[in-house]
């Protein structure tokens, strides 16, 4: 495989609160990789081989790097916020390609078949037109004016709302959605997909929550978020081709895709195409 | 063993096995097609992909006479034409997006699928009924050497008291249709089913030894 530009990002691969001495053998795009907690008590990650990797510790996860990162992990100013409620949700390991795993977080015209009764119903199947723009200052992928009809949008929701979502790409597999928070009006919960590729039909998907709720148990906050991530793996492990399809024709798009759409063009740009199918190849 | 992979009819799955309202993963030697039937009980074979993300149809739902994909709910007609895309409920979805359907055919309780056009009809076992299916993990010289006898042109195995119809799936994988006499008893039915069970085992055993 030819190396591209996705080598030189960051990527998850791990919970800190879970790190040992001992380590956890995990991989990344391919490589076999272990990390562990240092005498400091700081994260370390090193490939086999034993070179060491470059380490952050961010939302609760530890992220490293095959390359030579050009910027930071990116930020999020929202969960900074006080009052916020950080819930390591874990992992749910899927045989699909770390991009298809985005794109299908990206997506909402699959609420009400894939999570009925929870993110969606029928009849409440359309999608209203919203606005996506690939942000040139910040080079991130943001869709905004989302919104769509849930039957238990949250947790802490009950009954039906129509929910507002903004959905922002700040890396190649990682997602941050903002949505409305039921508690407080006017703020926004904080969801987000941390995408660890293990190959590029092969990842481990690390969502992460910081949400104004003080009610829920924890143990039910990571439980619904869980049914839902085990929801979207049943379409993920069972999509042809397993790799992201990154050349017009394989799929049709419609208006309620213009975020995949989005997505798709700024990893062509970018030469993200790890997990990706071209018509080259 | 028909080796050709267009026109011929390939016995994909048992009709008592869809039930109305159903879909089912089925496959041909061109690979896999959503198997499923009508609420008013017409079988269609379909493009086991949904052109929108790729999602396979034999997961999705059937309702009236139509087949839904469970990602998003596109639905097809038995023709093969989208009919809706619940996204926008108010769009008549073009005529170019259509998934390809083949040719079903149901005779003495065995579903026929054809790829690409049919050559003729498919063969009629007079006095014969179908009555389960097995996946043997072998292919079919496995399962001649097992059976000591060979299947004919039409994938029909005589076993003695009962005969398969095989299905080549892939290398090492055969779908076989058991076939009694219609008039069967119970009986006769529960010892060739058991029979049909060692005789999977013996196949599956030359396949892993190598023998065939």
């Amino acid at each position: 495989m030819t190396k591209n530009a996705m080598v030189d990002e960051w990527y998850p691969v791990g919970l800190f609160s879970q790190l040992t001495k001992d380590g956890r053998k995990t991989a990344l795009m391919g490589e076999p990789i272990e990390v562990r907690v240092n005498g400091n008590g700081g994260a370390e990650v090193a490939t086999a081989e034993g070179r060491v990797l470059p380490v952050r510790v961010r939302y609760g996860h530890v992220w490293t790097s095959l390359g030579t990162p050009h910027k930071d992990v990116f930020a999020i100013p929202e969960a900074e916020a006080p009052g916020r409620r950080y819930v390591d949700v874990g992992v749910v390991r899927v045989r699909c390609s770390p991009l298809r795993a985005v794109e299908n977080f990206l997506d909402i015209a699959h609420f009400p078949f894939v999570h009925t009764d929870i993110l969606g119903a029928e009849p409440h199947t359309e999608v209203e037109n919203y606005k996506v723009e690939i942000r040139e200052d910040v080079d991130e992928v943001w869709a905004t004016q989302v919104k769509f009809y849930q039957p238990q949008a949250a947790k802490s929701a009950s009954g039906g709302i129509t929910t507002e979502y903004m959905y922002r790409v700040p890396a190649p597999t990682c997602s941050v959605l903002y949505k409305t928070c039921p508690p407080r009006p006017g703020e926004w919960d904080v969801i987000t997909l941390f995408v660890q590729p293990l190959a590029e039909d092969l990842c481990d998907v690390w969502p992460w929550m910081a949400l104004y709720d003080d009610e829920t148990p924890m143990t039910d906050l990571i439980h619904f978020q869980q049914t839902i991530f085990l929801q979207d793996r049943s379409i993920l492990e069972n999509q042809i081709p397993r790799l992201l399809p990154l050349d017009p024709g394989m799929e049709i798009p419609t208006r309620a895709d213009l975020t995949s759409v989005a997505y798709r063009r700024w990893l062509k740009r970018h030469n993200y195409t790890y997990g990706a199918q071209l018509v080259a190849q | 063993m028909p080796s050709d992979t267009t026109g011929f009819w390939t016995p994909v799955a048992l009709s008592a096995d869809l039930p109305a309202g159903t879909v089912m993963p089925a496959r041909t030697s061109a690979g896999s097609i959503a198997l499923w039937r009508s609420e008013s009980g017409c079988a269609t074979a379909s493009a086991d992909r949904c052109p929108h993300r790729g999602m396979r149809l034999s997961h999705g739902f059937v309702r009236g006479e139509a087949l839904s994909c469970i990602y998003h709910g596109w639905t097809y007609s038995r023709g093969g034409s989208c009919t809706r895309i619940p996204a926008h409920p108010g769009l008549t979805p073009p005529e170019t997006i259509r998934v390809t359907t083949h040719a079903v055919e149901e005779v003495d309780g065995v579903i026929w699928v054809a790829v690409g056009e049919p050559t003729g009809v498919p063969p009629r076992f007079d006095g014969l009924a179908a009555f389960r299916s097995l996946s043997f993990g072998a292919g079919v010289a496995a399962i001649e050497a097992a059976a000591d006898a060979k299947a004919t042109a039409q994938g029909l195995l005589d076993a003695g008291k009962y005969r398969f119809l095989l299905a080549p799936q892939e290398d090492v994988l055969t779908l076989a249709h058991v076939l009694l006499p219609s008039d069967a008893s119970p009986s006769d039915r529960i010892a060739a089913s058991r029979a049909a069970e060692c005789m999977r085992r013996t196949a599956e055993d030359i396949q892993t030894k190598g023998v065939a």
